[in-house]
């Protein structure tokens, strides 16, 4: 009695493994390839730049180990540093309140049109998929000294001087460059999720008495909250890593007014062949970008709203 | 069946006997070069092929990329250990390079190879500690190109070689109207102007010493160009090349006098639609220093066949071979005396070219510079167009460059 209970106990939990096993073997299979890929083209170009922010690699001479150099040199004695630092959080401030902004409210003006929603959507998104640098290289010519922008301008009376020369001024040119070239993405999306908020709701709403600013509010901003907070997300890291319209724009002047983590980077790296250096910057724009997106999914919890 | 094995046998032999004795002589030589343009690449072709005419035994194969990805490749070539065995270098960068490169001083010695025969600027140019680390084929003095339409439309006088900074400066005034320019200035005509009136921006222990009093009065007068005489027009830190906006200005007729080297003759007679004439730097109250850049080519460290490639370069830069480039209007010949030639074909349209090159020559000095110096070049791009905009003045200007060029 007692071995033939023993015996059914024991084949019970057996079964369920055995079941589990095979598929589970065959997921990690399917997973393989795109596990691979990660490993190879991204956690490990990750982990060789960490050793390389040790080292003083100038790309044609043998890399020597230097401990914390490369870091104790950028915080402590690179005059250019916090310039780089205030510069790049300044711009991503400024470019994800306005991108935010104008892109919301690009979306809900689609979202309210009766005819030609899909034209508008394609016309926002077209210089999503232009190239950056060929779009860059065209509003360098337009903000040239003397070119249109500046022509513009003092046909209009505004005094405002040329904005690649100014040092208080360029960063606006960066900023309305990027806005223009990815505000689309923004607007395509937040126009999607509002489309999908219930009609009954502001149907409801509306019969109780709320006007259109009150349903804005009450109503579609809470329900596209989650779509809003990625927005958020993935707008703040891009901008962190702004280069490609200082880049083909600015080259990081006039002065150090647009200078970049990301441009720094490149220029400590690619033409100045500080390869450990660079490597040692791009650790610290790694370890602000997830320290930002932390703080954002911490925060996430006082003002996403999802349905439950 | 006997004589059947016997023949194979033999035949065995002797396809391994010739196969030996070819390996043996044939070398195989790679030769990295920039190029501009289709016609470019096939001058370096012929000159490829000059080295197979001389020495049979030896080929080369060329292969070129642009001038900008030349040197980003360069670095990850030499990384990556795919380095050709000969290494095209431009003087200007042979301080972050040359450690790529074979000492030739040696081999020059043991050859007696004739150093004299080059115009001694661009020797100096491309060595690096006395240590000649390539044999130049071009050699450039930094000259003035002028618009000879436009002078002689503002009746100013058509430039002499040597002329002063204040006649240069009048000049650049009268022609200042209209919404045209007597001058293009560039941030990175600093070092070239500066050189020009003798004033030293690198110290005499070969580092950066751009807050000495001498640097900071030449940055002074560059600056002032643009920021207080108003003769030149504002060039921002863009991605555009500052030197590729401020020509583009010259051959629209915007500006009518800018600096560059011999190298743009070839290139600026088909886009310019004007007379153009050269003439020197103006000089300080004392002799005019024309700085000179140049390029040629070196030996890789790493190369398995370098006495083949002494050879080769010696054939690049042969005689034959510069005088063939300078009746191609591809460079001004760093040998002496092939540089008649290119001007009889590259100068031939241009007013006073020969004059102001040979001037320029006769008062040439090595561009003096530091090795880190394309990290300097960006920091002179970066910074100066504040100052050129009025908004920071020289001292500020050349303190911030150089704190940022010591990291």
């Amino acid at each position: 009695m007692s071995q033939s209970a023993v015996a059914e106990v024991s084949l019970q939990p057996g079964r369920p493994r055995r079941f589990l096993k095979p598929e589970t073997q065959t997921a990690m299979l399917f997973l393989l390839p795109s596990f691979l890929g990660f490993m190879v083209f991204m956690a490990l170009p990750i982990l060789a730049s960490l050793a390389l922010s040790f080292t003083n690699w100038q790309l044609i001479s043998t890399p020597s180990f230097v401990g914390f150099q490369n870091y104790i040199r950028l915080f402590t004695v690179d005059p250019a540093f916090y310039t780089i630092l205030r510069n790049t959080l300044f711009f991503a401030v400024e470019y994800l309140a306005l991108n935010l902004v104008i892109s919301l409210t690009l979306a809900v003006w689609i979202s309210s049109l009766k005819r030609g929603k899909a034209i508008f959507r394609v016309i926002f998104f077209l210089p999503t998929f232009t190239p950056t640098i060929a779009a860059s290289v065209v509003w360098l010519l337009i903000f040239t000294p003397d070119g249109l922008a500046d022509t513009i301008i003092r046909a209009l009376g505004l005094g405002l001087p040329n904005f690649l020369l100014s040092s208080s001024w360029a960063m606006q040119a960066i900023v309305l460059v990027t806005l223009w070239a990815n505000v689309g993405y923004n607007v395509v999306m937040f126009n999607a999720a509002l489309d999908l908020v219930p009609k009954h709701y502001l149907e409801a709403a509306t019969i109780d008495g709320a006007n259109a600013w009150q349903r804005f509010w009450r109503i579609r901003l809470p329900l596209i909250s989650p779509t809003i907070f990625f927005g958020t997300v993935m707008t703040a890291i891009t901008s962190l890593q702004i280069f490609d319209e200082v880049f083909a724009m600015t080259r990081g002047g006039p002065g150090s007014a647009t200078a970049t983590l990301g441009f720094a980077i490149y220029q400590k790296g690619f033409t100045n062949f500080q390869m450990g250096y660079a490597s040692a910057l791009a650790w610290v724009m790694f370890v602000m970008i997830m320290a930002l997106t932390i703080l954002q999914f911490h925060m996430q919890r006082k003002w996403v709203h999802y349905d439950d | 069946m006997k004589v059947l094995k016997k023949t194979l046998l033999l035949a065995a032999i002797g396809s391994s006997l010739f196969a030996t004795a070819s390996s043996a002589e044939q070398v195989n030589l790679t030769w990295q070069m920039w190029t501009g343009s289709e016609t470019d690449t096939k001058s370096w072709q012929h000159l490829a092929e000059m080295v197979t005419a001389k020495y049979p035994d030896i080929k080369v194969t060329l292969t070129t990329t642009g001038w900008v990805d030349y040197w980003t490749r360069l670095p990850v070539l030499a990384a990556s250990g795919q380095l050709a065995d000969i290494v095209s270098m431009q003087s200007l960068r042979m301080p972050n390079f040359y450690s790529l490169l074979e000492p030739l001083n040696d081999r020059i010695e043991a050859d007696k190879f004739d150093v004299a025969a080059f115009t001694p600027s661009i020797i100096g140019g491309m060595s690096v500690d006395k240590q000649l680390y390539g044999l130049p084929y071009d050699v450039g003095p930094w000259v003035i190109y002028y618009n000879q339409d436009a002078l002689e439309a503002a009746g100013v006088p058509l430039p002499k070689p040597g002329w002063t900074l204040a006649e240069f400066t009048d000049a650049a005034k009268k022609l200042t109207k209209d919404g045209k320019y007597g001058f293009g200035i560039t941030p990175t005509n600093y070092s070239v102007l500066a050189a020009a009136w003798g004033d030293k921006y690198v110290n005499d222990a070969g580092e950066l010493d751009l807050t000495s009093a001498s640097a900071v009065a030449a940055a002074d007068r560059v600056i002032g160009f643009a920021a207080k005489d108003k003769i030149a027009p504002l060039v921002p830190s863009g991605g555009a090349d500052p030197g590729d906006v401020v020509q583009g200005r010259f051959n629209s007729g915007n500006v009518a006098m800018y600096i560059d080297g011999p190298w743009s003759i070839i290139g600026m007679k088909d886009r310019a639609k004007f007379k153009i004439g050269l003439t020197t730097l103006p000089r300080d109250e004392g002799e005019l220093s024309a700085v000179t850049a140049g390029s040629g080519f070196g030996i890789s460290t790493s190369s398995k066949n370098k006495d083949a490639a002494w050879k080769a370069i010696q054939v690049l830069t042969s005689p034959e071979a510069l005088s063939y480039l300078a009746e191609q209007g591809r460079a001004l010949p760093a040998r002496t005396a092939a540089q008649s030639a290119w001007y009889k074909v590259a100068a031939k349209d241009i007013t006073n070219g020969g004059e102001a090159i040979d001037y320029s020559l006769a008062h040439s000095v090595p561009y003096v510079i530091t090795n880190n110096w394309a990290a300097v070049e960006n920091l002179f791009n970066q910074y100066f167009p504040l100052a050129f905009a009025g908004s920071a003045d020289a001292k500020q200007t050349m303190e911030s460059i150089q704190s940022l060029a010591q990291q």
